[in-house]
């Protein structure tokens, strides 16, 4: 296939495409002079919005029929036996790029909303619009290299946002950070594919399943799979590879902490889940010398046992940290990083199911915290500090902007009528399910969630049951020039649409959880 | 018998890591540059050495040229004296014994690999470039649009101007 | 042309990627993090370059050889890229340490 039959097959790339020319659109606006938020902000988020309805037509979610860019029968294909394509339409693949866009959407989208017309519009908008053009591209590989390149499109983009406002030295520190650590642990993903070149020949995910039938796992190989883990790891902010991470999302200006913890850590856990799940652990399970099923060193069992130990220890480094933090951006860093526990145990299962639970708790967290931390965002730009003490009685003072952050809070911790909780109870129950240790990972998730309850209602006492330090009359006043109750009307519409959709889902999450197992059921048979 | 391919060769492979821990380990900043330098152009005649010309004359452009050029441009605008120093730093025995744990770990898989000389396969450019732009060509569009973020980004950070 | 011993390249490439590990845990000044960095990066690079070299049949072999030229222009971009939150840094700040950088705290 050459450079021009890609754009001649531009169709089933028509999400990505729009994406990325919104964000050309973005800095083409900003050179001719037009620097309007308005103008340069709706130019990207119309662009991940109408991408979004593309992917959901692809996934063939009724009245959207007619928009379908993909023939069903590709998107459920199984790939033939030695097709080593780069890129792979599969619906599991699609039900992420939608998980994406919605972040994307929702940040681009609350972020209209600024107190005033910033001179980094453009080029927020821009990074936003190409990190999630790496984002939609991760979820379409099927090749290492293709895979790996996706992720730095997104990581390039993201050390850029970290650090656009160019104001004070707080940024960019942690874009240098985030830098050093991301350039670092890319660089360790590279080495892992080269050696996964050497060993098998190939840098395509499938073929690598199909050689590694027959040759079995050389050292080589499964140095190469090391070096990926850590890579990916670092990107996944998984315990002990975490630390950057709270420094960076504290360091962010808030809006790009909601789109990391909401959108691109969920990069890190696609291609986890490609990498691992696909061709390593569940393709040819007898094959002889195919550690990961038996054999002679029984090498699956201890990989599903490393990367349960990381997620139960992900899961409790993370709560216990969150316990001790007084400043609201660390603690919901924090709460980020345990979230990361959970959805890495869908991956230690294995199961469709738990694969199932981890994609629908990678949405939830999407909802819930993206949407945390912009409302942590407006509600900074009244003029309230970043400690948790500062949001005493904010409860009578911004009712409804309280409610949706306590509706969000709650699903965090997975209480009933909530996305949060039932993206944990069909998690949980997969693990029951699998039996054996696994049921042990189901009693820690559960205790974490209880130990996680804690600090989130330190955060709903502080807002409905204190006052503020100097009574009522001694609070700071909220002063904002924004419209909507000081929050402006975008971010009041991206936190209404997330806090509606974390409720929704809760109470009927049939709609969009029946897709996701069947996306999920197929991901697995992909490779068998 | 051993070849006079297989001598250059382990002659490059030394000074290629003698110029990559001396690069790290000097206290001059620019003498670190000189280094690494060496280290990159070192590494192009390993590709010659391996029939890849068209990586080596890359490797000469892109890491020799531009990327040292980069580097010594950096050290010279975010230092005021040029001839900086390093601020000392344990070399810490954690770190060593990892890198020597992940040397030994690479190294074990030697074992796995024909110890004696094996042939080449040699390449024509003309080859190259068909797969480049021909089986390999997303890679090659999604380097574009990597580079296209960084370029804008990368000028909107370093350009004067309001705020 | 006389034959190179395969295994060679590896023992040089694990010791490339060491001190690139070794440079990334020691050392505190950005552009010597950059170096090392890029050490480990040319490891990952001189992978693919002998894979391919040594490659049982042409097809296999170009794919190491293009993903190289990839991973050189993807390397040279990175850099540019840390150049520049580096030279915005030092403008707002006046250092380049990462341990001095200490507004942000574990």
């Amino acid at each position: 296939m050459s450079v021009t039959d890609v754009l001649a097959t531009g169709a089933e790339f028509a999400p990505v495409l729009i994406v990325l020319g919104s964000a050309l659109l973005a800095f083409l606006l900003d050179v001719v002079g037009v620097r309007r938020l308005e103008a340069v902000g709706g130019v990207v988020v119309a662009g991940t919005g109408v991408a979004f309805l593309l992917v959901l037509a692809d996934l063939g979610l009724g009245f959207l029929g007619p928009l379908r860019t993909i023939p069903a029968a590709t998107v459920n294909a199984v790939p033939a036996a030695g097709a080593s394509p780069l890129y792979a339409f599969t619906s599991f693949g699609l039900v992420f790029q939608a998980l994406f866009l919605v972040a994307a959407f929702l940040v681009g989208l609350a972020s209209l909303s600024r107190d005033s017309h910033e001179a980094g519009a453009p080029i927020f908008y821009g990074l936003l619009g190409l990190a999630t053009v790496g984002m939609l591209l991760v979820a379409v590989a099927s090749d290492l290299i293709f895979l790996l390149l996706a992720v730095e499109v997104t990581s390039l983009a993201t050390y850029l946002l970290v650090g656009y406002t160019r104001r004070g030295a707080r940024p960019l520190e942690a874009a240098m950070k985030f830098y050093i650590i991301g350039a670092a642990s890319s660089t360790l993903s590279f080495f892992g594919a080269s050696l996964l070149y050497g060993a098998y020949g190939t840098t395509n995910l499938y073929r690598i399943a199909a050689v590694a039938g027959g040759v079995g796992y050389p050292v080589l190989a499964l140095l190469g799979y090391g070096f990926l883990i850590a890579g990916l790891a670092f990107k996944t902010t998984l315990v002990p590879f975490h630390a950057w991470a709270v420094d960076v999302y504290d360091g962010a200006p808030t809006d790009v902490s909601a789109f990391l913890a909401g959108g691109s850590k969920k990069v890190g856990v696609f291609a986890f889940f490609l990498v691992f799940l696909g061709p390593v652990l569940y393709v040819h399970p007898g094959a002889p010398g195919n550690p990961f099923s038996g054999g002679p060193i029984a090498l699956g069992p201890i990989v599903q046992l490393t990367l349960a130990v990381l997620a139960v220890l992900t899961m409790t480094v993370g709560n216990v940290l969150a316990l001790l933090q007084r400043e609201m951006k660390r603690l919901l860093a924090y709460s980020s990083i345990s979230q990361a526990g959970y959805i890495l145990l869908g991956i230690a299962i294995g199961t469709s199911p738990a694969l199932a639970g981890a994609t629908f708790q990678a949405l939830a967290h999407v909802l819930s915290k993206g949407a945390a931390f912009l409302v942590v965002a407006g509600v900074a730009g009244l003029g309230v500090g970043p400690l948790v003490d500062d949001w005493r009685g904010l409860g009578s003072r911004r009712p409804l902007t309280c409610a949706a952050f306590s509706l969000l809070l709650l699903s965090l911790a997975g209480v009933p009528l909530t996305i949060g909780f039932v993206s944990k109870f069909v998690l949980f129950s997969a693990a029951v399910e699998a039996q054996g240790y696994f049921v042990w990972l189901a009693v820690a998730g559960l205790l974490n969630s209880a130990l996680s309850v804690f600090y989130y209602a330190r955060i709903l006492r502080a807002m409905y049951f204190e006052a503020p330090a100097g009574g009522d009359a001694g609070a700071p006043p909220l002063t904002s020039r924004l419209a909507a109750g000081g929050l402006g009307y975008g971010r009041a519409a991206a936190i209404a649409v997330a806090t509606l959709a974390v409720v929704a889902l809760g109470i009927y999450p049939q709609p969009v959880l029946g897709p996701i197992q069947a996306a999920a059921t197929h991901f697995l048979g992909l490779g068998a | 018998m051993i070849g006079l391919a297989t001598i250059a060769f382990a002659v490059l492979a030394g000074v290629a890591v003698l110029t990559a821990v001396a690069a790290l380990l000097v206290r001059e900043l620019v003498h670190t540059i000189l280094w690494i330098a060496l280290f990159f152009v070192d590494l192009s005649a390993i590709y010659f050495l391996l029939e890849a010309p068209f990586l080596g004359v890359l490797q000469l452009g892109v890491y020799a040229g531009a990327v040292t050029v980069l580097l010594l441009f950096g050290i010279m605008v975010t230092r005021k004296r040029i001839f900086s120093r390093e601020a000392a730093t344990g070399l810490g025995p954690a770190p060593v014994a990892l890198a020597l744990l992940t040397f030994v770990f690479v190294v074990a898989a030697v074992g796995e690999l024909p110890s004696g000389p094996s042939a080449l396969q040699v390449y024509a450019p003309s080859d190259l470039s068909a797969a480049l732009f021909g089986t390999y060509g997303p890679w090659v569009l999604i380097l574009g649009i990597i580079m296209l973020t960084s370029v804008s980004g990368a000028i909107y950070l370093v350009r004067e101007g309001r705020e | 042309m006389t034959g190179l011993p395969e295994a060679g390249f590896v023992g040089l490439s694990a010791a490339l990627v060491a001190v690139g590990l070794f440079g990334i845990l020691t050392r505190r000044n950005f552009v010597l993090l950059l170096i090392a960095i890029e050490i480990a990066m040319n490891a990952a690079i001189l992978n693919f370059v002998y894979f391919a070299a040594f490659a049982p049949t042409p097809g296999e072999g170009l794919a190491g050889q293009a993903a190289a030229v990839v991973l050189v222009g993807f390397a040279a971009t990175e850099v540019a890229v840390g150049l520049a939150i580096v030279l915005a840094l030092n403008r707002a700040k006046g250092t380049i340490n990462v341990a001095e950088a200490t507004e942000l705290r574990l």
